[in-house]
């Protein structure tokens, strides 16, 4: 088993699980069940989560096929830029589906614009996750096409050429201040993300009793802001220099920790536990564990981040 | 000045911190400067944003231990980040945007005491003064920059 095997694994999640989570997300619309749409949305948020590894896998893959004959470098290129705006989209969609799920904990309840934006970015990312996998079927499976059919990509697939590493790596390497710049927003995202987690689980672990834990969820949105940046920068970092990372042992374990924390925060989000704690209230211990681990593994996050240099040689 | 750079990067534990090759000196005093970092700028986002009037229903008070874990978290860094400047000093020390860095901090922390003040003070939940709001306002610019400086410093030497 390697990343090669996971890529190949992972990369049936986005297509199969969206089309899966919107049919759910249709259902719920029918049967007018707030359980169903709760599911929906927990589902679109982990499969976003779900998709940042998938994505990343595909350089592994890339780096075994390239070279191969019959392998098509540009291809490669093409499955590629294709799959980041497709991840783009899918994970606009999980940032929308986790505000569904927290604005459901508001006194005045989900917003109207919240599940009807939920639904459009899916349908988006369904269609842009369906074009990428076509393009990435082609790679090592020629034989796909039919006699005469031009693959996928030759026949007008989505593949802006802005998102090609080799361009976003161009960039980075003609503007001495881009990579910096992006540093500084990943530390600032950073400082804003932490401080959010600090002041949630604190109050779970029983500091700051004066507040009820739904005014302390007035907050996480600003720690969700964090983690956008921080996303949107890690992935600049990562699709500019991959090979900096993937065989980076320091990332592979900053990606799991980072994944068992987002896991974390939909459990939060989900479950009742802590959500109706009043003033004063002490959360059950059950909480006060995932509460502590949640420090923990951000905690992991950071170290294995400021580790990527000295463990994994990344610059 | 020179001739102070020069002596404190002399110094051993200087010298081990820039040439020791394993992780357990300039990355581990690195992690834990940044750990620092998350609390010190991390809860003081979370005290200012509240007091620009952020996230209205918590209570001012309920943020008075946030204080606390601010003071830590700038102890470590005010003795990580030591460590770092002496084992580099005299590139670090030659650095504008070093300066700039601690001028930032100088003021985050002397607009940490005011904040600090009122959060405690027994009028906290009521309505909060223009003056604090503004104070707030411009802490959360001033840690922002420090973060930012702070990251340029490893870039333009």
């Amino acid at each position: 088993m390697n990343f090669v095997h996971l890529h190949l694994l992972l990369n049936h999640v986005p297509t199969v699980g969206t089309i899966i989570a919107f049919g759910v997300l249709l259902l719920a619309l029918a049967q007018k069940s707030d359980d169903l749409m709760r599911g929906s949305l927990a589902l679109f948020f982990a499969i976003a989560l779900i998709s940042l590894p998938t994505y990343m896998t595909g350089y592994s893959a890339e780096a075994v096929v390239k070279g191969r004959p019959g392998v098509n470098t540009e291809l490669i290129a093409l499955h590629q830029s294709s799959a980041l705006l497709a991840l783009t989209f899918m994970e606009a969609t999980g940032v929308a589906a986790w505000f569904g799920l927290w604005q459901a904990r508001k006194p005045a309840g989900r917003s109207r614009w919240a599940v009807p934006s939920v639904l459009l970015l899916s349908v988006v990312t369904i269609a842009l996750m369906a074009n990428a996998a076509n393009i990435g079927g082609e790679i090592t499976h020629p034989e796909i096409l039919g006699p005469g059919q031009q693959p996928a990509a030759a026949v007008g697939a989505l593949a802006p050429a802005s998102l090609r590493s080799a361009a976003i790596r161009y960039y980075q390497f003609h503007h001495p201040n881009a990579w910096p710049t992006l540093e500084a927003l990943h530390f600032i995202g950073l400082s804003l993300l932490f401080g959010v987690v600090l002041v949630g689980n604190l109050r779970i672990l029983g500091f700051m009793r004066n507040a009820p834990f739904i005014d302390i969820h007035r907050l996480l949105p600003w720690g969700v802001g964090g983690f956008v940046i921080n996303s949107v920068t890690g992935m600049l970092f990562f699709v500019g220099q991959a090979f900096q990372y993937i065989d980076n042992p320091a990332f592979h374990l900053k990606v799991l920790f980072m994944l068992l924390a987002g896991a974390n925060v939909l459990y939060l989000t989900l479950f009742d536990d802590v959500w109706t704690l009043e003033t004063g209230d002490t959360a059950p211990m059950s909480a006060k564990i995932l509460a502590a681990s949640q420090i923990f593994l951000w905690i992991g996050v950071i170290y294995f981040g400021r580790m990527l240099p000295y463990i994994g040689g990344a610059f | 000045m020179e001739s102070f750079f020069e002596w404190l990067q002399g110094l051993s534990i200087s010298n081990w911190i820039a040439t020791d090759e394993s992780i357990w000196s300039f990355p581990t005093i690195l992690f834990f400067h940044s750990v620092g970092m998350g609390l010190t700028a991390g809860v003081m986002f979370i005290i200012c944003l509240r007091l620009v009037g952020v996230g209205r229903p918590l209570p001012v008070s309920s943020m008075r231990m946030l204080f606390r874990i601010f003071w830590w978290g700038f102890v470590l860094n005010a003795i990580t980040g030591s460590l770092l400047f002496a084992a580099h000093a005299t590139i670090t020390g030659n650095q504008p945007i070093y300066y700039a860095k601690l001028s930032l901090i100088a003021i985050g922390v002397v607009l940490a005491v005011p904040l600090q003040k009122f959060v405690r003070g027994d009028g906290s939940d009521g309505l909060i003064p223009a003056s604090v709001r503004g104070m707030a306002a411009v802490a959360l610019a001033v840690w922002v920059g420090v973060i930012t400086t702070g990251r340029f410093i490893a870039y333009l030497q």
